[in-house]
């Protein structure tokens, strides 16, 4: 393997519970988003635009879809003959399995792939985010701040930023100090879960860290307060632009109704910087003479005949007759019978709506609804 | 081991060859093919005339395809690229290209027999036991095997597809005939297959398929124009595309169309990537399309990339692709007659017609 300035690790194992029935059989990332793509396409392709052709994609839970959503890297530009991608579930070693128990101990069990290509820069990544970044431009910053390691930082909104991880920052952007899901956040600049590690820090870091019983192998917990501990130079890198946690149902739906925002500064359409993802083969969408289609993000292979309002049809979805889809995100190959009302909900992939089905949210209630299989056949009960 | 444990059998001979003949220029489809080969054509939104005969032979378990391309075939090429997207990009077979070196003598009909000499050692290495000839400009989904049960069972030399009659240009031999054909090509005269079945004093038994589904050989912008918008009728749109046998094309990284408020789309299809802000009916709409507000587009065929300004109004009009239409302006055709813009051209408010 020949040697790599940076290598990124794109931990793609969460579980993403707070999705509920859509990660039942899937992991976070292959979550269909955007009317065509799923979670790590925006990764992905966050990568390959910058330039980084080698990336370890680290799974866990219910890898099965993921790993043949990614196969060879291909959809991306990632089938290279040296590096490109390499998906890294956990394995066994000699007498004991090792699951990933932490995003540090998902690096650490992989510190041989990475010793392959003997990087100098290691980039890790989530898969969890939907955002456009240029990731060579981090690491510019990294090289010129001459840090040890930098963290990507965006300023959230005050009542939020207890939900993330707080960076306390000097003028130089150093990092003084550093606060996981603080309850009296003192700061609004969250950490992203981006992070650039000199190589030879992050190597000596991990062996510690996998050598602490104490510790829960996280980076967020873990590795950067014992980095802060030790005076390490850690810098953050302020990014601001688009960037969503798509970790529940409503901030699924929430980033799918940004789309169809003009507003919205994550722009699909933009051809500097695409979305890569696998393209399925489907014919055309087919509008019929009765439908009616507005402020709405269709994609290939769907025919509608009834109204689509403000919602993301992702491929193959059919839409019935006399059917009303309003605010709402319709995920791969779901069949919308005749008569149907749906309003602000998502349907998830491949399930059938039956004709006459009505369901919306109550007005008060901003609570976006995720069809069940329950909640249909409750209907003929 | 045997050598004999190593061959298939009679499961692998039954296999054909696909042999596309991209050679034909039609003088009436002029306006569409001054910058590409008939075989590129765009139709349907995102495909190209060759994916229907491509995909057929894929869906039919035909394992390698030669093309036999002549003129302006460098968007064929990009196109069809290693043939992945067919799934032809294989270590064994796969998809073989063999441009014309005969570039100044125009050859008739389809199977142009010194076109195919030239890349003779294609079918002697090839182990396929049959081989399927086709042109490259029919608009059809069909299964390819029951034509081959039919000419093994009846013995025949020849198997014609015909559809009412009427030859549909696609010929069904053995890879053995079709190279003794060939190589007698100067004492027979014979130039192609066409010759081969018309030919009242041939020895060959001569059997004939008739295939009942929708199949539109597309020969003129008239019938290029009524075979796009005939699509959009649902028994149309159901004979050709059937999940069961995908239209393979060149994928692109588009996203999902997007339509804002105000637009307004009745009876048409619409690929990805385009921003409708405008109306449109009964239309055909390729990838990466823009249509302005105000603006009214309707019984049109337009291709990719191609911008469409504010309050313009476009009726019967075929856009080829990268065609700049300016704002206010309007553009008609006959329904009998489509008006069609030459690619990559800028059409101004003050050019109406």
């Amino acid at each position: 393997m020949g040697k790599k300035k940076c290598v990124a690790m794109l931990l793609a194992g969460g579980k993403g519970s707070r999705l509920s029935s859509l990660t039942k059989s899937l992991a976070k990332p292959a979550v269909p988003f955007g009317g065509k793509y799923r979670i790590i396409d925006f990764t992905l392709s966050n990568c390959t635009n910058s330039g980084i052709d080698t990336v370890g994609v680290l799974t866990q839970y219910q890898p099965l879809v993921l790993n043949s959503y990614i196969g060879i890297g291909s959809a991306w530009d990632l089938d290279r003959k040296n590096g490109g991608v390499t998906v890294l579930p956990p394995y066994s070693e000699s007498s004991e399995v090792k699951w990933y128990t932490g995003t540090a101990s998902a690096i650490y069990q992989n510190l041989n792939y990475l010793k392959q290509y003997d990087p100098e820069y290691v980039l890790i990544l989530s898969g969890d985010h939907i955002y456009k970044m240029n990731y060579e431009l981090m690491l510019k910053y990294h090289i010129e701040k001459g840090a040890d390691a930098t963290i990507s930082v965006i300023e959230v909104p005050w009542p939020e930023a207890s939900r993330f991880g707080i960076m306390y920052t000097d003028e130089e952007m150093r990092v003084a100090e550093f606060e996981e899901k603080p309850s009296n956040p003192k700061n609004n600049l969250a950490s992203m879960g981006i992070y650039i590690f000199n190589w030879s820090v992050l190597k000596e870091y991990l062996e510690m860290d996998d050598r602490n019983p104490e510790s829960s192998h996280d980076f967020g917990k873990d590795i950067i307060p014992l980095m802060l501990d030790e005076n390490k130079k850690l810098f953050a890198y302020p990014f601001n632009g688009y960037w969503k946690d798509v970790g529940t149902v409503k901030s699924l739906w929430e980033a799918n109704m940004d789309l169809l925002d003009d507003e919205c500064e994550l722009n699909l359409f933009d051809h500097d910087w695409r979305i890569y993802s696998v393209n399925p083969n489907h014919h055309p969408q087919y509008i019929s003479t009765q439908a009616e289609v507005v402020e709405s993000l269709i994609n290939e292979g769907c025919r509608v005949e009834g109204e689509v309002e403000k919602s993301v049809l992702f491929q193959g979805v059919l839409v019935g007759k006399n059917t009303v889809i309003r605010e709402s995100v319709i995920m791969p190959d779901a069949v919308i019978g005749e008569n149907v009302y749906i309003e602000k909900a998502i349907v998830p992939s491949g399930m059938t709506i039956p004709d006459g089905f009505v369901i919306s949210a109550s007005e008060e209630d901003d609570e976006i609804i995720l069809i069940t299989e329950e909640m249909i056949q409750g209907i003929y009960s | 081991m045997a050598a004999g444990q190593l061959n298939g059998g009679n499961v692998m001979k039954k296999r054909m060859l696909g042999v596309i003949d991209a050679t034909t220029y039609h003088e009436d489809l002029e306006e569409l093919t001054v910058h590409r080969s008939l075989a590129a054509v765009p139709f349907a939104g995102r495909y190209r005339l060759i994916d229907f005969v491509l995909s057929n032979m894929v869906n039919s378990d035909i394992e390698s395809v030669a093309i036999f391309p002549k003129y302006q075939y460098r968007s064929l090429m990009d196109h069809l690229g290693s043939g992945k997207n067919w799934d032809l990009n294989r270590k064994r077979d796969g998809l073989f290209f063999f441009p014309s070196p005969l570039l100044d003598s125009p050859s008739k009909g389809i199977g142009s027999f010194n076109h195919f000499a030239a890349n003779l050692d294609y079918f002697y290495r090839s182990k396929q036991e049959y081989a399927l000839i086709s042109n490259c400009f029919t608009v059809f989904n069909m299964d390819f095997r029951p034509v081959l049960d039919r000419h093994i069972m009846t013995g025949c030399d020849i198997t014609v597809v015909r559809q009412d009659g009427r030859s549909l240009e696609m010929y069904l031999v053995k890879t053995s005939l079709l190279i003794s054909l060939i190589e007698n090509r100067n004492e027979t005269g014979y130039t192609c297959m066409s010759d081969v079945v018309t030919d009242i004093h041939h020895s060959y038994t001569i059997c004939n398929y008739e295939y009942t589904g929708l199949a539109v050989m597309i020969d003129s912008i008239e019938n290029y124009f009524a075979a796009s918008i005939g699509l959009l009728e649902p028994e149309a749109w159901k004979n050709i595309f059937l999940r069961s046998q995908p239209i393979y094309t060149k994928v692109k990284d588009e996203p999902p169309t997007r339509y804002v408020k105000g637009a307004s789309a009745k009876n048409s299809m619409i690929a990805n990537g385009c921003m409708i802000e405008g109306t449109v009916e009964n239309s055909i709409i390729s990838r990466g399309v823009k249509i302005g507000r105000g603006s009214v587009v309707k019984n049109c065929i337009i291709m990719q990339k191609s911008q469409i300004g504010e309050n313009c109004v476009l009726d019967s009009v075929i856009l080829d692709k990268d065609v700049k239409v300016e704002s206010d302006a309007r553009i008609e055709g006959r329904s009998e007659m489509p008006q069609v813009i030459l690619k990559g051209t800028v059409q101004g408010a003050m050019m109406n017609s």
